[in-house]
């Protein structure tokens, strides 16, 4: 089973316990993403700009370490609104890799283009990017 | 002897309950008491906006939890439990606490978050990224279901209602009144 902790600064509720929770949920659900996890290693920072709020998730080849406001220096860093955040959550994920072509990828493909959604690292790190968001996806 | 709930006596003498308040009762009803959560109910079996995002093969009931608060008379937790299947908004009822906390899905918050949520100052999805309203159940399950679930809350904004800032010493003895009643009652402990 992938190992995923909150730090002791990370309280029951809020962001980074939802974010946990959700990627914890995905694995149970979809056993085969567990690939995804394990491949991932680095660290990817979150902020919701209208809450205020952020967090970073410590990933270590299998492991996870969640934290709130930002650690180290991430590789990938997701700025948004919490609403456009939760839509990330909801990216369709087809034959193993996230599908833009619905109202849901093009609600998040338009939000980028208008810079509703910041991405550092998306042309960097696509391949981090993509595992992270087949992590993340509900789908 | 009060009523056991999910009998059909317990449902018929709710709802008799309600309807009575709602006739009895002045306008805007005082916020979470059986008669605003009835004319939530209403607005929300009628409402075209919960049906058009609703999932067609939802199952599972959200319970807006209330903690607590003696100043607002609130002596004891409230659970409002929204029984939910597909797109149809099946009932609302203020439930005994040990049927509320096994709802598939809990928004826990206090009296003044659920009055900011009420007054459209707290946005749902952000107040659970804050941390001002805790959430629990199945996560990715309610992330798919995240339009209709913030859908529900949101009518509750415009049921409107008496918020807990207007509410004078009468009004909270009233609340502490029926609250008492409806546990004799209704075994909403």
């Amino acid at each position: 089973m992938p190992q995923i902790e909150l730090s002791p600064d990370v309280e029951d509720g809020g962001m980074a316990s939802m974010i946990a929770d959700i990627i914890k949920g995905n694995l149970q659900e979809k056993p085969k993403r567990k690939n995804d996890f394990i491949a991932l290693n680095g660290n990817i920072y979150m902020n919701a700009e209208d809450a205020e709020v952020d967090m970073t998730l410590v990933f270590n080849k299998g492991s996870l370490m969640v934290h709130n406001g930002k650690v180290g220096n991430p590789q990938i860093c997701i700025a948004t609104d919490s609403g456009t955040l939760l839509d990330l959550a909801n990216i369709n994920v087809k034959f193993g890799l996230p599908y833009y072509f619905d109202s849901i990828g093009w609600g998040v493909i338009t939000k980028l283009l208008t810079g509703k959604l910041k991405i550092k690292g998306l042309v960097t790190h696509p391949i981090k990017l993509t595992r992270f968001t087949k992590l993340m996806s509900v789908r | 002897m009060p009523y056991t709930h999910g009998t059909q006596e317990w449902e018929e003498a709710y709802t008799a309950v309600t309807k009575k308040r709602m006739d009895s009762e002045k306008k805007p009803y005082i916020y979470f008491m059986p008669e605003w959560v009835g004319a939530w109910e209403e607005f929300l079996k009628a409402d075209p906006v919960y049906k058009s995002v609703a999932l067609p093969d939802w199952k599972g009931a959200v319970v807006l939890h209330v903690l607590k608060n003696a100043d607002y008379g609130v002596e004891q937790d409230i659970y409002v439990y929204l029984d939910l299947l597909a797109n149809q908004v099946r009932s609302i009822r203020i439930v005994p606490s040990d049927y509320g906390k096994s709802g598939a899905f809990v928004i826990t918050g206090t009296i003044e978050r659920w009055m900011a949520v009420g007054k459209k100052e707290l946005d749902v999805v952000k107040g659970m990224m804050q941390g001002k309203l805790k959430l629990k159940g199945n996560l990715p399950a309610i992330v798919r279901a995240i339009k209709p679930a913030v859908r529900l809350v949101d009518a509750a904004a415009e049921v409107g209602g008496l918020m807990p800032d207007a509410w004078t010493p009468e009004i909270i003895e009233s609340i502490k009144e029926t609250i008492k009643n409806m546990a004799a009652e209704f075994n909403i402990n």
